[in-house]
């Protein structure tokens, strides 16, 4: 029987509609909410007496105060410019606003190809729905049993990540890339959560830019950013490894350290 | 719409503590926290007309505060004053995540409310803030992603990871205090 994630730990914390079958039966996680809780109400009650200087109120009302005069003067010189500008100016600088948007699209549509941006985005797509809830993963702590379900499902086996160092599988996943089914590893690390991503694409063909060389890599590394993710890929044995992070969490660097602790093989 | 500095007042200074708890909890010092509740505070006020009346304005003036923390720490940053914004190195996993205190409880009661903050502020900023916005602001998760500006699950396993790391703080606390001993 599999204990509860951290994440079902958050979700009942929360009071969401999640199954309770199994916390209802184990008292190892009965515990551990247990602990969650009061964790979570001892924080809450730490913060019970923290209350703003009343003079801060103050300085905030008397600076507010000031900035609304401030914007009010500024206003009235700013509608005396606008008006001039509606009537000398306006013509012009809107002609020049759409030959500079034309510009940037047109230099945006040079500089990355449709397609590359088409497989940013499934990559990206790909990681998004391991993050959520309806993502089934496989699981098993046996490395070899990881390794069968990969073969079985795509016909070879991925390289295996190394864990430790705060490094977690959470599972690996079958996803659908440009039509081709593809595996996905999910590894927890102390900076948040990423997919590595195997794919038979090379990272040029994914539009993705080569990072700058660094001491004790063997392997290139490859970096690009779509939506709220960073993207590091490195190639080994045929395959391309895409890790994939949030941009909030996690730089191009970071990654690429995660992946070549991941990957050894990309070490010297 | 609103744009007077009366309406504003009613509005967003009901909220003060909560702000300025969410600046003690990010900054952990309290000159700085009111600091940044005063920037926070007048960037609200510069786009009050973009606050959408009858929203959450609590979690409008969090979102305000968290943007003005990242700023001024990549001010810092380009000044030589390195502040982490996002942990740069990956630590090994703590030895005491696997197991569970016998008696939370009476164990944390033991700690002073200076100590539980001085604890949460030692955490990553990420964390720190997705911590303090679930258990002590008790906003939804939809709303704690919202203000930090990831996605759902990185909120959860965010508050997840940083329960698990404020309770390794308090037990190397409780190490020095002579507490342990109760674990199973």
């Amino acid at each position: 029987m599999n204990h509860l994630t951290n994440e079902q730990f958050e979700d009942i914390m929360q009071g969401n509609d999640i199954d309770l079958t199994h916390l209802n039966q184990c008292r190892d996680c009965q515990d551990r909410l247990a602990e969650k809780q009061a964790i979570a109400a001892r924080l809450h009650s730490a913060f019970a007496s923290v209350k703003a200087d009343a003079g801060l109120a103050d300085r905030i009302r008397c600076q507010i105060k000031q900035n609304s005069e401030i914007a009010d003067s500024a206003k009235s010189i700013q509608q005396t410019w606008t008006t001039r500008l509606h009537h000398k100016l306006w013509p012009a600088l809107t002609a020049a606003a759409a030959i500079l948007v034309v510009l940037m699209l047109l230099s945006f549509y040079v500089m990355t190809p449709p397609a590359a941006k088409a497989a940013q985005a499934e990559l990206v797509m790909i990681h998004q729905q391991n993050l959520g809830p309806h993502r089934e993963f496989y699981r098993d702590t046996n490395p070899e049993k990881l390794a069968e379900y990969f073969k079985d499902k795509l016909g070879f086996t991925p390289a295996f990540p190394c864990t430790g160092q705060g490094m977690e599988i959470r599972g690996c996943c079958v996803a659908h890339f440009k039509g081709q089914i593809v595996g996905s590893y999910v590894v927890d690390t102390p900076r948040g959560i990423i997919s590595i991503i195997t794919v038979t694409d090379t990272p040029k063909q994914m539009g993705m830019t080569h990072m700058p060389g660094k001491k004790g890599y063997e392997q290139s590394f490859w970096k690009s950013s779509y939506a709220q993710c960073n993207m590091v890929t490195v190639r080994l044995g045929g395959y391309s490894y895409c890790a994939i992070g949030e941009i909030s969490e996690i730089s191009h660097e970071c990654l690429r350290d995660l992946l070549s602790r991941l990957l050894p093989n990309t070490q010297q | 719409m609103c744009t007077s500095s009366e309406s504003f007042e009613g509005i967003a200074l009901p909220h003060l503590n909560a702000v300025y708890r969410a600046a003690v909890a990010i900054c952990g010092r309290q000159r700085e926290a009111e600091d940044l509740v005063q920037d926070t505070f007048l960037k609200a006020f510069e786009r009050f007309e973009l606050f959408e009346k009858g929203t959450n304005c609590k979690a409008w003036l969090l979102q305000i505060l968290r943007n003005t923390w990242i700023d001024q720490l990549r001010h810092q940053k380009v000044t030589g004053l390195t502040l982490p914004l996002e942990e740069e190195i990956v630590a090994d996993a703590p030895e005491d995540y696997e197991t569970v205190w016998s008696d939370a409880d009476d164990l944390l009661e033991n700690f002073s409310d200076e100590q539980i903050i001085k604890a949460l502020s030692e955490l990553p900023e990420g964390q720190r803030l997705t911590l303090f916005l679930t258990d002590v602001e008790q906003l939804s998760q939809k709303e704690v992603a919202q203000i930090t500006g990831v996605a759902l699950g990185t909120v959860k396993s965010r508050a997840s990871r940083a329960r698990a790391e404020l309770k390794r703080k308090l037990n190397s606390y409780a190490k020095q205090m002579g507490l342990m001993g109760g674990e199973k």
